[in-house]
């Protein structure tokens, strides 16, 4: 009896767990009677992080008001398996959305999976570009070209002549980011000290969820004398953010205009954010795909074509620096700097 | 795990003598010592800048709640694997309620309860149903993460700054800086000398924007420690947890104790949680415990089930990880002489005790180790990240050969079982 008792107890845990892990997001219902019905997945960190995935967001939304399309967004669990993406996917895929869209370098395997089993639906995958399939497009950004930015204002604006890294994990697109700020930070300051710090190691992805730790590493970049921080941590980022303001420093965003999302009283030290459209990169995908023009392959964005680029939203900081930043941003475009991709 | 004795054992080895609280404090005393006359002659200052143990403060509250709450089941005589699930519920509920009420306290409170109904559920199941601890403990832990996104998205997701894995930023507790201490401190730790500067580095540390929780959190392992040790009641609970048979046979209500002691666990946990989310960061996110909740535990078998014991785990983990988060692998670098002053003394330690093969062992090891550190100037960053966890398990393979559980912990002891 007691046996019974604690298999039901135990499968009644279970369930509820499962019934509540499904993570379902925010459906907004678009009108479109039989029009194409778009779904999108997030990486971990979700909606909220105030970075990576609310830009992704964000062109979602403006895929419901403008094409007046139904979306739907789905979002990741923290320590989810492979096998979940693939789930998530192809629950999207037989639910008859298309087409759909992975955020993050994450889904790279199962989307692949998933892109093949459905040859009808068009998929898109953001930040990778490792598979190619005719049915799946690769939304990739020069990171590094935004990053050598941010690393040319971090040097114009620090007194000490000393910045900072903090990155979520350290895999190879994190060292994109890295690479291209140091190469930006030197280009204005040869001698410039840059600490470069990580919070987590490839595989555990917690560094982009774990705010307290993000916020540890830049409190010690700022004890030791740096007064720009530069994060592309993700939701840590936020912890970033929270050390800036405590030590009354300067602070560089990343993916979204971070100045935009904070508090007013943490605006003031928001210097600039290297920004990464995602948002016109899912609008313009989704576009592309309702009218048919979606193609397999990769489609980049740079600053050439305004994917990337850095924000003026804090003019009182940034506003001196503007005519050097585009200066160095059309010798990016030009070709004449050649920005690393690898630190 | 399976096995339930139901006849009054003697233990296999008598219980080791108890160690009075002198030589614990002789044994960090002079780890601080050997950390001080590294810190001089690397110039690392960061080994024990005030910085470094504010951070580190912050980095092991969590996991000392965790462990805390971890001890108070493990002594009743239930694992709780369900620490971080606890946690997690710590982290939500904690953020809504400082959210919607604008008031931290609340939050608190709020976090706590929610550690709680964690506590509970990890009590009805184990202790009313008799499901298996592990089973029911990882399952709070799938329950926490699902339930808590669901309850993210129905309440988080239509506020300002939220989302289905974000709560709003949240308000904080205030910070207390002993006023006159915090500058004296700071200003001899600036001045580098041996073991004085290094002294007022951690003092500044301790006494400098320090959050109100923090001070809450020592209180609670001193009154833990008060409670299980120095009470009635602590001895009744603690009885449950080594010969549940033997208390019942003499009047104590364990089902009652198990379940005091569950909902003690939860709540310890909860705060654990609630510290992350409004203390060492501004939000509740999703993922942001991290198995802080399994570290807990990690450091309470390292405190061998003592409450010093785990603040010693919680603060070695949480040092080492301030240590290598705040950067440059130099600091973690020059702890490498520290491992090789640790090997050698055990080397003459167990040189003097006779073992000579093990005395070779670790000879062998300070060597490379030594080598290790004069031929590199930093180590690299994959290494260094796991620094805290590399380091628990080296000081526990090396110091703790002694751990002994509470002797029914796991045990599926039913009412009654043993007439």
């Amino acid at each position: 009896m007691t046996k019974l008792a604690s298999v039901a107890m135990a499968g009644a845990l279970v369930m509820a767990a499962a019934a509540c892990g499904g993570g379902e997001g925010g459906g907004t219902e678009g009108g479109g009677d039989g029009a194409a019905r778009v779904g999108l997945a997030y990486d971990i960190g979700g909606r909220g992080d105030r970075s990576f995935n609310d830009a992704a967001y964000r062109g979602l939304e403006q895929v419901a008001e403008e094409l007046d399309l139904e979306v739907q967004d789905l979002a990741a669990e923290a320590d989810e398996t492979d096998a979940d993406k693939v789930a998530r996917l192809q629950l999207m895929a037989e639910e008859g959305y298309n087409p759909i869209i992975a955020v993050g370098f994450a889904y790279s395997g199962a989307v692949a999976q998933v892109a093949a089993e459905y040859p009808d639906v068009q998929f898109a995958i953001v930040d990778d570009e490792a598979n190619d399939l005719p049915n799946l497009t690769n939304l990739v950004f020069a990171e590094e070209q935004a990053s050598f930015l941010a690393g040319a204002a971090a040097a114009l604006a620090t007194e000490e002549d000393h910045i900072g890294f903090v990155g979520g994990v350290e895999n190879p697109l994190i060292q994109k980011f890295e690479a291209g700020y140091v190469a930006g930070a030197q280009h204005i300051n040869p001698d410039i000290q840059i600490d470069i710090a990580y919070i987590t190691q490839p595989p555990d992805f917690t560094g982009f969820t774990d705010p307290a730790r993000g916020q540890a590493a830049a409190q010690g970049q700022y004890d030791a004398g740096a007064d720009v921080v530069y994060h592309a941590a993700g939701a840590s980022g936020n912890g970033v953010i929270d050390a800036a303001v405590a030590n009354e420093q300067l602070v560089i965003g990343v993916d979204s205009d971070q100045y935009l999302t904070a508090d007013p009283e943490e605006q003031p030290y928001i210097l600039t954010s290297a920004v990464k459209l995602v948002d016109t990169a899912v609008f313009e995908f989704v576009q592309g795909a309702v009218n048919g023009t979606a193609e397999g392959g990769t489609v980049r964005f740079d600053l050439a074509n305004e994917g990337v680029g850095y924000s003026r939203s804090n003019t009182e900081l940034i506003g001196e620096y503007e005519e050097q930043l585009d200066e160095l941003q059309q010798q990016i475009i030009d070709g004449e700097i050649e920005v690393p991709t690898e630190p | 795990m399976a096995v339930v004795s139901t006849d009054v054992t003697t233990p296999d080895t008598a219980p080791p003598v108890r160690r009075g609280p002198w030589r614990v404090l002789s044994l960090v005393l002079a780890g601080f010592v050997a950390l001080s006359g590294v810190r001089f002659f690397t110039g690392e200052a960061t080994l024990t800048a005030s910085g470094t143990v504010s951070a580190a403060l912050l980095l092991a509250v969590p996991i000392a709640m965790a462990a805390l709450g971890g001890l108070w089941a493990e002594r009743a005589g239930v694992i709780n694997i369900g620490l971080e699930g606890m946690m997690i519920f710590g982290t939500w509920f904690g953020a809504a309620g400082a959210y919607f009420t604008g008031n931290p306290w609340v939050g608190l409170l709020t976090g706590i309860l929610g550690g709680v109904f964690g506590g509970a559920l990890h009590a009805l199941a184990t202790v009313t149903f008799g499901v298996d601890h592990i089973v029911s403990g990882v399952a709070i832990n799938i329950l926490a993460l699902g339930s808590m996104r669901y309850l993210a998205i129905s309440f988080f997701e239509t506020e300002p700054g939220g989302g289905a894995a974000t709560s709003p930023p949240l308000p904080g507790f205030p910070r207390i800086t002993v006023p006159g201490l915090s500058e004296l401190f700071v200003s001899i730790e600036s001045r580098g000398w041996l073991i004085v500067s290094d002294l007022a580095g951690v003092l500044a540390g301790l006494t400098t924007q320090v959050s109100v929780v923090t001070v809450l959190a020592v209180l609670l392992i001193s009154l833990s420690f008060y409670i299980l040790w120095r009470t009635p009641f602590g001895l009744r609970l603690r009885s449950v947890g080594e010969n549940p048979s033997a208390a019942e046979s003499l009047g104590v209500k364990v089902y009652t104790f198990k379940y005091a002691a569950l909902l003690v666990s939860g709540g310890l946990a909860g705060l654990g949680g609630v510290f992350l989310a409004m203390v060492a960061s501004s939000a509740y996110q999703e993922g942001q415990t991290g198995g802080r909740g399994y570290i807990g535990l990690a450091a309470m078998i390292f405190g061998n089930w003592r409450p010093g014991g785990l603040a010693m785990g919680a603060g070695l983990f949480g040092y080492t990880d301030a240590l290598q988060l705040r950067g440059t692998g130099t600091g973690v670098h020059a702890l490498l002489l520290l491992v090789t002053l640790g090997l050698l003394l055990a080397t003459v330690w167990q040189t003097v005790r006779g073992r000579y093969a093990l005395a070779g062992v670790l000879l062998v090891a300070a060597v490379l180790v030594a080598l290790w550190y004069i031929n590199t100037d930093s180590l690299p960053r994959q290494f260094v990240t796991y620094t805290p966890h590399i380091t628990t398990l080296l000081v526990l393979s090396l110091a703790s050969q002694r751990l002994r559980p509470p002797a029914a912990v796991g045990v599926q002891w039913r009412r009654g079982q043993a007439t």
